[in-house]
This record gives C-alpha cells, sequence and structure tokens, in this order.
C-alpha cells in the first residue's frame, strides 16, 4: 500500500514539497495538497468541515478566519491535505488577507484549488474565481448555497459556467453535504490530471491596458518558458509588485518541475514568515 | 497630613509643563529638535532646491529669494552658497548663480525623495493631506538612497506625487506631462482637467484642499477678471482669488458638450430606494480605501441600488453587485453617480 | 542559473517600467473593471433571474425593523439585557457549585493529602495554597459566565444580527475616530478582555482596529464585577436605608461599567488624533444575509474556540501568580514578609491615591487575572493589620461569608468611603490583566503598542484616583 501510493506519486503532485513545508504545511503523510478559497460568507468553512469532518467556527461574519485552518481527507487512493485561506473578494494584494491567500497559492502551488462560490452572488464572486484562474489552472468551482438560490428563484445552469470558465463547477448545499462526492471526485480528477482545464482568460477592456499586458507577457513567454502565467505576472509588473518582481529574480515562479527545491524554498522563508 | 489643594496645585502645574514641552508638532521639545535638525546639509539641500525650481520656472535665483524662501538670514544663505561653490554644486556668475549639473542631479533627487515620500503618505497612511507636505520635508533629507530605493520599490515604483508632480527616477531623468495650463490662463466656457495642485504655500493649499478640489476633477471655467476666477466644479460654482487660482494646473479637454463631463452627483444624495450607476470614484478616495472599494466592485458603470439607511442615519447599506456593502456618508459623498430616468 | 536569467529580467522590468508611464494612473481601476466586465457577463449567462422581484423578503423586512430609527436601538438594548441577565442569572449556580467543589471541599482535601504523605510545610503552602487556590478560584469565577456569554453571543453573530448592531452605531463610534464593529468587540469585553481584543480582527481597517485593541481594558470584563458588585454594595449601599441599599449599589456599578464605555470613547478619539494620526483608515461592512444558526453547533464550537482557549490563557497565569503571591507572603526578611516590605513602601503612594499599600501590592499580584483582587486584598490585609480569628494563613486567599465580617476587616484595613470609590475606580481604569496584555501583544505583533495598551491606563488610574482623593479631601476639610 505504501509503495503503492509512493510510486503513484511519483509522477503525479505538482505542488512543491519543500516550498509547502516553509509555508508551514507539513506533507509527509499526504499526497495532493488542496488549497480552499472564496469571498468571504460563501459557506467556505462549512465545506472545509464537511470535506475533513472538522468542526471548526463557521461564523457569519465577512472575513472570519483569519487564522488558517488546516485539514486532511482521504478519497479514492490518496490522501488530501486541504488548508482554508483567508476569505477575500480579491486576490489584488490590498489587505493582509489577501497577500496570505494570494501567496499560498502562487507559492504553496497546490494541486487543486477550490474557490468556494455563493450562488446567489454569482457575479460577484467570479470576480475572484477570474483573479485565481489567472494564476493557476488547476481549479474547482465549488457552487455553494443552491437553496438559497432555488429560494430567491435564481437558476443557475451549470454546465454553462462550466464551460465558460474552462474549469469544473460543482453545485453543492454544503450545510447539507449536498455534493460532496461530486466535490471530491472532480479534486481528484484535478489532482491526477485527469481532467485539463482551458482557464478563461479576462479580457482588457482598456486598450492601452491590453497593449501594455500584451508586449511584457511576451517578453516573459521569450525568457521564461515554462512559466504557466505569463499574463498574470505581467499584469503584476505592471503594477509595480515589488514581491513577483523578487519571486522572479529568485527564481521561485520559475518552473514547476521538481528539482533546485533547497535554494528555492530558502527563498521562500521570506514569504513563509510574513 | 499634607494639604491636598497643596498637591493638586504641583499636579496641575506638571501636567501643564508637560503639554508645553511635548503638544505633538507645537512642544516647545519638539521645537528644539527641529532645530536641531536644521543641518548645514539640510540648508544646502533646500537652497538647492529652491534654485533648482527657480530654474524650472526661468526665475532668478539670488541671495534673496533663496533667504525668503527658506526663511534665513541673507548672510547665512551668502554662506550656503558659498558652500555650494565649494561642493562644485553651483555655478556663480555676477549676481546670480546657476545649477552645475551635479547640483542638477543631486536636487533631483532630494525632490524624488520628497515626492516618493509623499506618495507614500498618501497611499500606505492615513495623515491628512494637508499634512504631507510639511512630514515630506523633514524626510527628504533624512532618507538615504537605500531608502529611497527601498520605498520607491515597496510603492510598486510610482511615476507622480499626490499633487500630480513628477517623481525623478533614480536615474534623474524626470518626464514632465504635457503642456500645462493654469487655471486662469484657460478661455472661457472651456473645460478642463485639474493635473496639479501646488502645495506651497502650505496656507493656500489647505484652502484648495477646503474647496474640495482635486487632481482628476474637472472644471468648466466661467468668468476671468483681475479680482476673481469663477468656475464650476463638478455641480458646484465657486470663486478664488486669481493669487489662490494660480496654483492650480490643468490641461484643457476636448471641446465636448458639457452634460457627458460634468460627473453626476454624489452617491449620498440619492434617496433610499433607488437606483444609480457609478459614474466616477473622486481621487478623493485614495490609496487603500480606493482599491477596497474596486475590489468590492464600486467601479464606473456599477448598478449600485441604496438599501437602507441605519438606526443612526449615518452608514447608508447598498447592494452592489448582488452584497449589502455599507458606507458611511463621507464615502459615498465622493463617489459620484448618475440615476437612470 | 538564476545569474543567467537577471538580463531578460532586466529588460522586462525596464519594459514594464517605461509602459507604466502611459497607463500608471488608473491602473488598478482599468483592472478590476476588466475582471468585473467578465465575470457579469459570465454570470448573467449562466444564471436565470425571476421574472419580477418577490413580494415578500424575510431579508429586507427584518432588517427594516432591525435598522429603523424607531425600533434599531431599543431592540440593541433588549437583546443586549438579556444576554447580561442569562449570563449573570445562568452563571450564579454553576458558579458556587464550582466553588464549592474547588475551593470548600478540594482545598481541604488536597491539604489533607498532602499532610497524608508528609510533604513539607513549604511545598504544600507553595503548590496548594499558592498555585491551586488561584486557578481554582480563577476557573470558579470565570468559567460559568463565559461558557454562557460567548456561545449566546455567537448565537447572535451566526445569525447575522450583530454586523447589524455595527452598522446602527458605527455612527456614534465614527464620531470618536473608531469604527461601528468596535461596538462588538467591546461587548465582548465585558465577557473577556483577551476575547475582546482577539474579536478586533473582525475590524480590517488598521487605524480602527489598533484603537479597539487599545481601548478594550475599558469594558468592565467578568473578572472585575465581582469587585465593584462586593465594594458597591459594602460601601455605597451602606450609605443609603436598608431598602434602598440594592438599588443604589448596583447603580453604582452600573455607573463605573458606563464611565468605562465614555473613558473608550473619550480615549479612542485622543488615540485617533494623536498617536494614531499616521495608521490607514478605510472602512467597509458587509452585511451578510441572515442565516438560521446552528445551535448545538455553535454551542460546541464557541466553547472550544473561545471559552477554553481564554480559560487556558488564564490558568496559564494564574498558576504563578499564585506562586508568586504565597511566596511574598511567606518569605520572612528582616521580621516582615516581602509582601509586608513592599506594602510599607508603597503605604504613601497609596495613600495620596486615597487607595493604600495593601490595595496596590494586590493589583500588582492580580495582574495575571482580575478575579484574585478580593481574595488578595483580604489575605493581605489579615496579614499586615494583625487581625485575629479571620482567614486561612499567610499566603492563603480566601472571602468571607458575611458582609458584616468583610466589612470590619476592611475597617480594621483602615478604609473609608475613599478608599472604597477609589478602588471601583481604579478596578476600571489599571493595566489589563497579563492574559490580555499577551493577547494584545499577539494580535499586534508590536512591543510598542503593547506597551501603551499597558501603561496608559495605569496612568490614568493613577490620575483620576489621585484627583479624585485631593478634591474629596479638600471638600472634606472645607465641611
Amino acid at each position: 500500500m505504501t509503495t503503492n501510493t509512493k510510486e503513484a506519486c511519483e509522477t503525479c503532485p505538482i505542488h512543491d514539497a519543500a516550498a509547502l513545508k516553509k509555508l508551514g504545511v507539513d506533507m509527509a503523510e499526504f499526497d495532493y495538497v488542496v488549497a480552499l478559497a472564496g469571498n468571504p460568507n460563501t459557506g467556505k468553512s462549512t465545506v472545509f468541515n464537511a470535506l475533513t469532518g472538522l468542526r471548526q467556527h463557521t461564523g457569519n461574519w465577512p472575513g472570519k478566519t483569519v487564522t488558517r485552518a488546516e485539514g486532511g481527507f482521504e478519497y479514492g487512493e490518496h490522501k488530501y491535505k486541504l488548508v482554508d485561506l483567508p476569505g477575500t473578494y480579491s486576490l489584488l494584494a490590498t489587505s493582509l488577507d489577501e497577500e496570505v491567500a494570494r501567496d499560498f497559492i502562487l507559492f504553496g502551488q497546490p494541486d487543486v484549488t477550490i474557490v468556494v462560490v455563493d450562488a446567489t452572488r454569482l457575479e460577484r464572486n467570479l470576480n475572484l474565481v477570474l483573479q485565481v484562474m489567472e494564476i493557476t489552472s488547476r481549479v474547482v468551482v465549488a457552487l455553494n448555497l443552491m437553496d438559497e438560490a432555488e429560494r430567491h428563484g435564481i437558476e443557475i445552469d451549470d454546465r454553462r459556467l462550466a464551460r465558460d470558465l474552462g474549469v469544473p463547477v460543482v453545485p453543492m448545499i454544503a450545510r447539507q453535504s449536498d455534493g460532496v462526492p461530486e466535490l471530491l471526485q472532480a479534486v481528484s480528477e484535478v489532482a491526477n490530471n485527469k481532467t485539463l482545464s482551458k482557464p478563461y482568460r479576462v479580457k482588457y477592456t482598456s486598450p492601452e491596458l491590453k497593449r501594455a499586458v500584451e508586449k511584457v507577457s511576451k517578453e516573459i513567454e521569450a525568457a521564461y518558458p515554462e512559466l504557466p502565467n505569463a499574463h498574470w505576472v505581467a499584469v503584476r509588473l505592471l503594477d509595480g509588485d515589488e514581491r513577483i518582481v523578487e519571486a522572479l529574480r529568485k527564481g521561485e515562479l520559475g518552473d514547476l518541475k521538481h528539482g533546485d527545491l533547497e535554494q528555492r524554498s530558502a527563498n521562500l522563508q521570506v514569504f513563509g514568515n510574513q | 497630613m499634607y494639604n491636598p489643594l497643596f498637591a493638586l496645585l504641583i499636579a496641575v502645574l506638571l501636567t501643564a509643563l508637560g503639554i508645553l514641552l511635548f503638544t505633538p508638532e507645537r512642544g516647545a521639545f519638539w521645537k528644539w529638535q527641529r532645530t536641531r535638525q536644521l543641518t548645514e546639509r539640510v540648508l544646502r539641500e533646500d537652497a538647492l532646491k529652491h534654485i533648482y525650481h527657480c530654474e524650472n520656472h526661468n526665475e532668478i535665483a539670488s541671495i534673496d529669494s533663496l533667504a525668503g524662501a527658506i526663511s534665513i538670514s541673507t548672510n547665512q544663505a551668502a554662506e550656503v552658497i558659498e558652500s555650494l561653490q565649494e561642493l562644485e554644486l553651483l555655478k556663480a556668475e555676477g549676481a546670480r548663480f546657476r545649477l552645475l549639473a551635479t547640483g542638477r542631479e543631486y536636487a533631483l533627487q532630494v525632490i524624488r525623495a520628497h515626492r516618493l515620500y509623499e506618495r507614500y503618505l498618501a497611499d500606505e497612511t492615513g495623515y491628512d493631506e494637508v499634512d504631507w507636505h510639511q512630514k515630506a520635508h523633514q524626510q527628504e533629507h533624512n532618507l538615504s538612497p537605500e531608502d529611497i530605493a527601498t520605498l520607491s520599490a515597496r510603492l510598486g515604483h510610482p511615476t507622480h506625487d499626490p499633487h500630480g508632480d513628477p517623481i525623478p527616477m533614480s536615474d534623474g531623468t524626470i518626464i514632465y506631462p504635457e503642456e500645462r495650463i493654469a487655471l486662469a490662463d484657460l478661455a472661457p466656457d472651456t473645460i478642463a482637467r485639474i493635473v496639479h495642485l501646488e502645495d506651497e504655500p502650505e496656507s493656500i493649499y489647505a484652502q484648495l484642499v477646503a474647496e474640495g478640489l482635486h487632481i482628476g476633477q474637472e472644471v468648466r471655467l466661467l468668468e476671468t477678471s483681475p479680482k476673481r476666477i469663477r468656475f464650476l466644479a463638478g455641480e458646484n460654482e465657486r470663486i478664488l482669488a486669481p493669487i489662490f487660482a494660480a496654483n492650480i494646473a490643468v490641461i484643457p479637454i476636448s471641446e465636448e458638450p458639457v452634460e457627458e463631463i460634468l460627473p453626476g452627483y454624489p452617491l449620498s444624495e440619492v434617496p433610499i430606494g433607488t437606483e444609480a450607476e457609478v459614474v466616477a470614484l473622486s481621487a478623493r478616495i485614495r490609496g487603500v480605501e480606493r482599491r477596497r472599494l474596486m475590489d468590492l466592485g464600486i467601479l464606473p458603470g456599477t448598478n449600485i441600488e441604496v438599501e437602507m439607511s441605519s438606526a443612526s442615519g449615518d452608514p447608508v447599506a447598498y447592494r452592489v453587485r448582488g452584497a449589502v456593502i455599507a458606507l458611511r456618508k463621507s464615502q459615498a459623498a465622493h463617489i459620484n453617480v448618475s440615476t437612470k430616468a | 542559473m538564476t545569474i543567467e536569467k537577471t538580463n531578460p529580467l532586466d529588460n522586462i522590468l525596464s519594459t514594464a517600467q517605461s509602459l507604466r508611464w502611459e497607463i500608471d494612473v488608473d491602473f488598478h481601476e482599468k483592472l478590476t473593471e476588466s475582471i468585473y466586465t467578465d465575470a457579469a457577463q459570465i454570470a448573467d449567462r449562466a444564471t436565470t433571474r425571476p421574472e419580477e422581484k418577490p413580494r415578500f423578503d424575510f431579508d429586507r423586512t427584518l432588517d427594516k425593523i432591525i435598522t429603523s430609527k424607531t425600533w434599531g436601538f431599543p431592540l440593541m438594548l433588549v437583546l443586549l439585557m438579556i444576554v447580561f441577565w442569562l449570563t449573570i442569572s445562568g452563571a450564579n449556580v454553576p458558579s458556587s457549585m464550582l466553588a464549592t467543589l474547588l475551593l470548600d471541599t478540594g482545598h481541604p482535601f488536597l491539604k489533607g493529602l498532602a499532610a497524608s504523605i508528609g510533604m513539607p510545610w513549604w511545598l504544600d503552602g507553595f503548590l496548594i495554597d499558592g498555585m491551586y487556590m488561584a486557578t481554582a478560584w480563577v476557573i470558579s469565577v470565570m468559567l460559568p459566565p463565559m461558557a454562557i456569554f460567548f456561545p449566546l453571543f455567537t448565537l447572535l453573530e451566526d445569525f447575522g444580527y450583530l454586523p447589524r448592531v455595527a452598522f446602527n452605531l458605527d455612527n456614534l463610534f465614527r464620531k470618536s475616530g473608531a469604527h461601528g464593529k468596535q461596538a462588538l468587540s467591546m461587548t465582548m469585553g465585558f465577557g473577556c478582555n483577551a476575547a475582546g481584543v482577539v474579536a478586533t480582527r473582525i475590524i480590517d481597517s488598521p487605524r480602527e482596529r489598533l484603537i479597539a485593541i487599545l481601548t478594550n481594558n475599558f469594558a468592565l470584563c467578568n473578572g472585575r464585577w465581582p469587585t465593584q458588585i462586593l465594594i458597591a454594595s459594602l460601601f455605597i449601599g451602606a450609605l443609603v436605608p436598608a431598602q434602598l441599599a440594592g438599588f443604589v449599589s448596583a447603580l453604582a456599578v452600573v455607573g463605573i461599567a458606563l464611565l468605562g464605555i465614555f473613558l473608550t470613547f473619550l480615549s479612542s478619539r485622543f488615540l485617533s488624533k494623536t498617536v494614531l494620526k499616521g495608521e490607514v483608515s478605510t472602512f467597509s461592512l458587509e452585511l451578510p444575509p441572515y442565516r438560521p444558526p446552528r445551535i448545538w453547533q455553535t454551542i460546541y464550537t464557541s466553547i472550544i474556540d473561545r471559552t477554553l482557549v481564554v480559560l487556558w490563557r488564564a490558568i496559564v497565569f494564574a498558576l504563578p501568580a499564585g506562586a508568586v503571591l504565597w511566596l511574598s507572603a511567606n518569605v520572612i526578611i528582616a521580621g516582615t514578609s516581602i509582601a509586608g516590605h513592599l506594602i510599607n513602601f508603597l503605604e504613601p503612594f497609596g495613600l495620596l491615591l486615597g487607595l493604600n499599600g495593601v490595595i496596590l501590592v494586590a493589583f500588582i499580584v492580580a495582574i495575571p487575572a482580575n478575579e484574585i483582587v478580593i481574595p488578595t486584598i483580604m489575605m493581605l490585609t489579615v496579614l499586615v493589620s494583625g487581625v485575629t480569628g479571620v482567614g486561612e494563613g499567610a499566603g492563603v486567599m480566601f472571602e468571607l461569608e458575611s458582609g458584616m465580617e468583610t466589612m470590619a476587616l476592611f475597617q480594621a484595613g483602615g478604609w473609608t468611603l475613599l478608599t472604597a470609590v477609589n478602588l471601583m475606580l481604579f478596578s476600571l481604569i489599571h493595566n489589563p490583566c497579563s492574559t490580555t496584555i499577551y493577547t494584545i501583544y499577539k494580535e499586534t505583533g508590536s512591543k510598542k503598542w503593547t506597551w501603551i495598551a499597558s501603561l496608559a491606563p495605569v496612568i490614568m488610574g493613577f490620575a483620576v484616583t489621585f484627583v479624585v482623593a485631593q478634591v474629596w479631601r479638600l471638600i472634606e476639610s472645607l465641611l
């Protein structure tokens, strides 16, 4: 059994074990790491509890989870570590919460990122989904609070949504554990590379912005062909995000393959400690 | 037993002394500290800045103008000029003097420090607009080149200070914006955008801020006379004395019909139960607060429904993209909206 | 490898930097606009909304009542009173049960056990009289009210009522430079200041959060209520005819709590105008939809999350406090105990403030937990006044069953009405307990703010008691 898992995971895990360790996640007994993101007040903690069985307090407050909660679950042959990120509206690093969430997705390189979405406020929540998808394509959208949506007479075509976003979308009612098996299935498929995501890319309305992003991202692609999110990095550089410059300089974003771990984890300490 | 009255008196005296000494900014202790910091280096840097500004505005810098600008005696001013010459930053040509290339670069570095620090104060602290200049003026002499580089990186290498002045780059180049003109020089009925509010002297700047003027605001000139300048800013008519208007620089914008340019009216004036569409966030909302509101989805074009007012009337809750978000009157007053007919 | 890559990177950076001059000013605006525009489009394609708005909307109707000018505030007061009433009346029985179990039964039992195994007197005193007693005291006073208060509070929070309270009260707090959510951290502070400080996390604006942390101490916490109630009923109640005594002393305690609220506003305003002037301030408050709370889960998690965490920290700090107290009363130097020396040293200062040396020493010993102020004062009074027949020996905390006996003991210690009034004032206005100080350090991560939060209230307390004492004496001398 043990050897089995090990063999299976020599090829599969995408996550960067050393980087995760520096971010405070012990991956000793786990095969995959799954990050849980979402707007405040979308039932993110309820999803967390439904998956892990832990009873973390789920307050009806925006921005409740300030300290990070972690738990684990098993599905199929694999063990997953679930990390609950602070609830944020955006990942543009305006507040500490947003920075923590952003850094985890960017540097921790989770195998899957679940974004919990409030079905009754889809537009507001998709803002975050689109931003997460700019950083990583390994995304599963948990369309939560379907019961509330129904109560308000809102109908959501989840297949249409999945097609438009280019990532799996799982409708659920986390309070009643509805949709949990489907979510687990979707997560495992993304983790094991059985689903190929083609995430939607944001179109820039302003022509100057579009031109600038294109120009910079082309240069980035040429210099770092292995970078999965050149587009996003270009936007961050144009916004003058010094931490991204630093990360590029130190090669933390350089590739997603294993190797060169020590050097990278040494760099990550700076981020992990903040 | 001691006399309680006596004890009280001593305590009152001690408190009064403490207040006299340590009142922020005005306390005697702080004043003493400031004079102590007024070293030769500070004088030299202030002098370089003054001469730089004079050269830029095609004015003649003299020992008298220098003494006046940084409030020192003419003797002191002469000494400073002499030391600048010794350091080969300056060349005297008879009664007037000219900056050498090194002096120019030095002056630009000080200006860079000043404007970067103002940007920092505007974006990352809660200090009032009126306090920025004074604080930056103190800091510009204390920041080392490394500090300046770090600060610039941390702020994401900003290009302009909060008053609209370009920040010189680390190599000393400075990019001046397109032809901007003083508000008073506009032809009547032209529409223009404010691009710069001069922050010196402080008293005039404070008045401009108090009038609610800010960078990015669109104005329409109504009348100029030697006595007063009358113009529309938003929906309100303002009247300024020429000396105040001279400190406002604008860029005329193309001749579009006025209706489209007037940026609506404040969200705080929309009645409860009504829907409105955001036209613009005024520049008065800045830094973290601006980003926060935008991340919440309050952007030009967003539909906002005024949901309810709190029991005490002030924060009002708005429905924005599905969520109910409370904003204070002071914030809503700076979000310009238009209501649909 | 990194060095090789420096060159292309620098090129990229300079491209980005030069482009920034073209797009800089409203970059963030254009960026968020683009993302939201696409989000709206995608959401729109996937969603079908009902043709017309439903005629009855539960959330809106409820919000209309809760935030109405007529019903908003009364409703809030009523709910607050219910929470307090449930806490006080509900905690009485378990509190006295715990006291009987841990203090009246547990203490003699442990002493007997120690004697039977032949433990030396000093070890038995240090461990049982010192450490055990202090901890037992803190648990019996603190645990029951917290185990009731926090779940009740959490239920209101989960339902979605508390954000509306913050919404209604924001106007009041805004005027002193604070955030409406401070109303909640303050109310939480009435239960426990350490929990109140943790609760400030819901305030996302840096300046307002610091204000809420620094002023939370003025919310009269659960550990200080017993002191206020005891002193008020003994001294203030005695001023009026017996049938009014209960009412007047209750009024005095409420008055102290209100003074605390007033000081919260006053110091919030002062802080926002001075030391905190430069901190960033942003305001946003989301009013989430109402959701039915899940009662059992809430009770379970709020006990785990809040009550036990806070209780554990209190115990960690109470253990050494008990040890120090016992040692200070039992280590004799030059004929007097350490506590005696300290009391003598502080006596003149205490008298100047209208207090006395015993009270000041008790407040020093009780820094770890306000709950033990009264038992410590009584033990120390016996120690220095030489009263016989009361108490259980040097370093052993106790309380007396009857008010008469307690009053007699205080009078033997030289107490006057002024001492009582100033003790009540000083109990409100003094440094936070060490649990709270530790929590403040954890939450702010700054030594500077921790120092300010700890020292500023003590200085204020000294100033207030000093002025009251002098004016009091001045009036007395005139009469």
